[in-house]
């Protein structure tokens, strides 16, 4: 009895439980998006607008005809670069939330390179996309020195040098000997920097204004590809995925916390990086103050909801970038931006809950099962 | 079945017994899922006596016990105290009834005097003179020496246990419960602690249920046994008219031998003395005069020393808390010395560097097999692998068929039930994980083989696979280091015992010479 009793009933409650979760899911899904959509109609309604109006304007933004689509996928783009980074950290067990800092210092240095590395466009493009990247690895590498030679706490160390990495560019680009545009006569500057000229621009496929894309897309879907494999078959991911779940059983197997949750630190800021410089050299071409305008936070989300799953974030990613593209056509249509913000806010919140709440629940059921 | 037959019979056939019962609980069922926990349980415990129930872990003990405190509601079944029917809603209920439980885990503040901890939880205005003299009162009554002013966490834990007695004695209850009081006591202290109870029920007329997995526990402090199997009672008995090969075999469902009764169920009595000593093979692990320090500074190894030899299994005798976690820590890796050195195969070993230990040669099968054992959340296969990524990986990638290959033979030679070698590690049993860790860690063809509490929370028949598989393992030529607080365990398999007492080994000697006297008495820090 003793020998044999394990298999019959422990695993039995295992697809009870998977089938109901994979029931309740979906049901989930749909009343958090009610409750979602029934909230903010009373919003809009009661700033004196229609709905049905705005739902029209979100669907015209996002996916009415190919310029709304080429939209689309270009706030996708960089959404899902954050993302990514924030998977391949969130798996070594480390949360690194200062995706928005990373990801504006890295459009920095993208554009310093951009704008002032002389040599032909193609390459000074590329030159300009690396320094992006290895810039936000390093603003992801102060809180990992600081993690793992002195403790501190990493959500707290990122989030900090996001207001850190907002006055660094704001100081550059209100300097005209650092990043402030040049003058024009009779001109007032702005706290910009000049355009990356055309050469260093990435180029775009199809034209305006019928379907058209930044080939930045291209870019995200390969390294999503790439790292959804490496999460699965490699040795790295096989590692990554051990510190993460288990950190302790990975000390003993011989895997040192600081290197791979330090490096896995240091992608997820590089990937915030490489998106701030998708987005400059794809479509924004110069830095501002507001440049990063809650890419860096968004990614996150879309991680989360995407519950880690690199392949599945791509979806969400475009979900998250309809929302972008739709808010942006809402507001020119003279609904007040912050009612937009408030309407598309509401559908984040709606797809994020399933998941958090899953989350929750996860980390309920092994207390109830010993009880 | 017997229930429904001992239930026609009076509850006065018991050796002191009485008309009515002062607890009766009838047809108790309790489903949690799809988990029957208890099915139709009948028990009767009659005033004044000490009442024992038996049954392996999982059995259903503790969950009939919840139900009489309040923690759990029954789906079906009554509680009767002295005749009357009560409702045990919740354990404020309970409380008002006289029931009072000491339960496996202690629930004391280390940083606040006995006294206290005493009066915690009481309402209104403290009165300190008041509550020392009720500690002294209640100590002086049941023999429960202990010093009001002291601070919990500089007592012993068998103090600790007096410390929890005395604050639910105080309460005057007719019913105390005691869930698997002696697993932290040395034998000194557990036979203290029962005749404490005999005290309770003989001159304070109380009645006492004890819960407990050891036969002899049983046998030496109860008057009668209720023994429970799967969830059901399957017998009762008077304690007198019973012996450890009949209680086994109730609780196991099946004849035990000699050499598994001993350390799955406790039986001291059946152990075999003197049969095993080693050939004398080169020394594979030395610790020569380790210290080792916790994160916030407190020491946890005092100058640790050591040696296992090839083919020998060395025991660590101690109760809990005397540096065992610290030394399995340090043999995983997890923890630095201060001082001092490691030796395996005679070359010295940077401790604290991930994954030294296992790159030298040592396995481990850890105390908390969740802790550093496995990864819960990932595949069998993939937890059949862990350390030794470079046997299934071609290059830089894993290769799934070679994880595969390798998941079905060790789960064919090692025998773990497992639907899949994909199924996640968190819905095995925790027989079946333990297994998992076990091959794993053999696989490796480690020197030196670290087992800590391998039977803990385990089924027998899981229990008796671990005893048998660290026996052949010391057998093939590894050094094993057996580090335990069930003594049983220890004396059934070791071929020499050292004693562990504040982080460091106060005595050593072979399997033939213990005397459990002596062996007792270090355990407790007496002798040196």
């Amino acid at each position: 009895m003793t020998l044999t009793r394990p298999p019959a009933t422990t695993p039995a409650p295992a697809p009870l439980v998977r089938l109901r979760s994979r029931l309740t899911a979906p049901l989930l899904y749909v009343v958090s998006f009610a409750v979602a959509l029934g909230l903010a109609t009373a919003l809009v309604t009661l700033a004196g607008h229609s709905m049905g109006d705005a739902l029209l304007a979100l669907y015209q933004g996002s996916l009415e005809g190919g310029a709304s689509i080429g939209q689309t996928i270009d706030e996708t783009t960089p959404l899902l670069i954050v993302a990514i980074g924030a998977i391949v950290c969130a798996r070594a067990g480390i949360f690194n939330i200062g995706q928005e800092g990373q990801l504006i210092i890295g459009a920095m240095a993208g554009a310093a390179i951009g704008l002032f590395v002389p040599g032909p466009g193609w390459l000074v493009g590329f030159l300009a996309l690396l320094g992006a990247t290895l810039a936000g690895a390093v603003w992801a590498g102060i809180p990992a020195v600081l993690h793992y030679w002195r403790g501190v706490d990493v959500v707290i160390s990122t989030m900090l040098m996001i207001f850190v990495a907002m006055q660094v560019v704001s100081f550059a680009v209100n300097r005209d000997y650092l990043l402030q545009e040049t003058a024009v006569k009779g001109q007032i500057l702005s706290p910009q920097s000049n355009l990356l000229p055309e050469g260093v621009r990435l180029p775009r496929l199809g034209e305006y204004p019928d379907f058209n894309l930044g080939t930045g897309f291209f870019i995200a879907l390969a390294i999503t590809g790439v790292v959804a494999y490496l999460l699965r078959y490699s040795r790295w991911g096989f590692r990554l995925r051990m510190l993460g779940m288990n950190p302790v059983a990975a000390r003993r197997a011989g895997v040192s916390a600081a290197a791979l949750g330090g490096g896995a630190l240091l992608l997820s800021g590089g990937a915030a990086g490489l998106a701030g410089g998708v987005m400059l050299t794809g479509s924004v071409y110069r830095i501002q103050a507001g440049f990063a305008d809650n890419v860096g936070w968004e990614g996150l989300l879309v991680a989360l909801v995407a519950r880690n799953h690199p392949l599945v974030a791509i979806p969400v990613a475009l979900f998250f970038g309809m929302l972008r593209a739709g808010g942006g056509f809402l507001a020119s249509t003279g609904v007040p931006r912050y009612l937009v913000s408030v309407v598309t806010a509401l559908l984040v919140l709606a797809a994020v809950f399933p998941a958090a709440y899953a989350e929750l629940r996860k980390r309920r059921r092994p207390a109830a099962v010993e009880a | 079945m017997p229930p429904s037959t001992e239930q026609s019979r009076p509850a006065g056939t018991a050796v002191n017994g009485t008309a009515v019962p002062s607890v009766e609980l009838s047809h108790i069922t309790k489903r949690f899922g799809s988990v029957l926990a208890c099915d139709d349980v009948c028990l009767s415990v009659n005033p004044g006596e000490i009442h024992g129930l038996l049954g392996q872990n999982g059995a259903g003990k503790s969950t009939l016990m919840k139900i009489l405190t309040g923690l759990v509601t029954p789906d079906h079944g009554e509680i009767h105290m002295a005749g009357s029917r009560v409702s045990v809603n919740d354990p404020l209920a309970a409380a008002g009834l006289g029931i009072a439980m000491v339960h496996q885990h202690f629930s004391l503040v280390g940083r606040m005097k006995v006294w206290e901890n005493v009066t915690l939880g009481e309402r209104g205005r403290v009165d300190r003179d008041q509550a020392r003299r009720l500690v002294k009162e209640v100590g002086e009554r049941y023999g429960l020496v202990v010093d009001p002013d002291a601070h919990v966490e500089n007592l012993s834990t068998g103090e600790r246990q007096r410390v929890e007695l005395i604050k639910c004695l105080r309460r005057d209850p007719g019913l105390l419960i005691l869930d698997e009081p002696t697993s932290v006591l040395t034998l000194a202290e557990s036979r203290e602690l029962f005749s404490v109870l005999r005290r309770a029920t003989t001159d304070e007329h109380k009645t006492v249920i004890l819960i407990s997995h050891k036969l002899d526990e049983i046998l030496h402090a109860t008057d009668r046994v209720t023994i429970m199997r799967g969830g059901a009672v399957v017998a009762r008995r008077d304690t007198a008219g019973t012996d450890v090969r009949e209680l086994a075999r109730e609780m196991v469902g099946r004849e035990l031998s000699k050499w598994t009764a001993a350390s799955a169920v406790g039986a001291m009595d059946a152990l075999i003395v003197g049969e095993q000593t080693a050939a004398e093979g080169e020394v594979l692990l030395r610790l020569t005069d380790v210290h080792a320090t916790a994160r916030d500074g407190r020491p946890l190894l005092r100058g640790l020393s050591l040696q296992v030899r090839a083919g020998e299994i060395l025991g660590i005798a101690g109760v809990e808390g005397n540096g065992q976690a610290a030394l399995g820590d340090l043999l995983s890796s997890l923890l630095d010395v201060d001082s001092g050195t490691v030796e395996v195969c005679g070359s010295a070993v940077n401790a604290g560097k991930p994954g030294a230990m296992h790159r030298a040669g040592v396995g481990v099968v850890p105390e908390d097999r969740h802790g550093s054992g496995c990864v819960l959340d990932m595949s069998v296969a993939e937890n059949l692998v862990l350390a030794d990524l470079g046997e299934v990986a071609s290059g830089m990638f894993v290769s799934p068929r070679k994880l595969r290959e390798r998941a079905a033979r060790l789960i064919d030679e090692f025998d773990i039930s497992v639907p899949s070698p994909d199924t996640p590690m968190r819905l095995l049993s925790g027989g079946n994980q333990q297994k998992v860790v076990l091959a794993r860690e053999l696989a490796a063809r480690p020197k030196v083989l670290v087992v800590a509490q391998p039977t803990r929370g385990l089924d027998v028949g899981a229990i008796e696979y671990m005893t048998e598989r660290i026996y052949r393992a010391a057998q093939d030529g590894i050094a094993v280091l057996l580090i335990s607080t069930e003594l049983e365990e220890i004396l059934t398999l070791a071929h020499r015992v050292a004693v562990i007492h504040r982080g460091a080994v106060v005595g050593e000697m072979k399997r033939a010479d213990v005397d459990l006297e002596r062996l007792g008495m270090m355990m407790g820090g007496q002798i040196a």
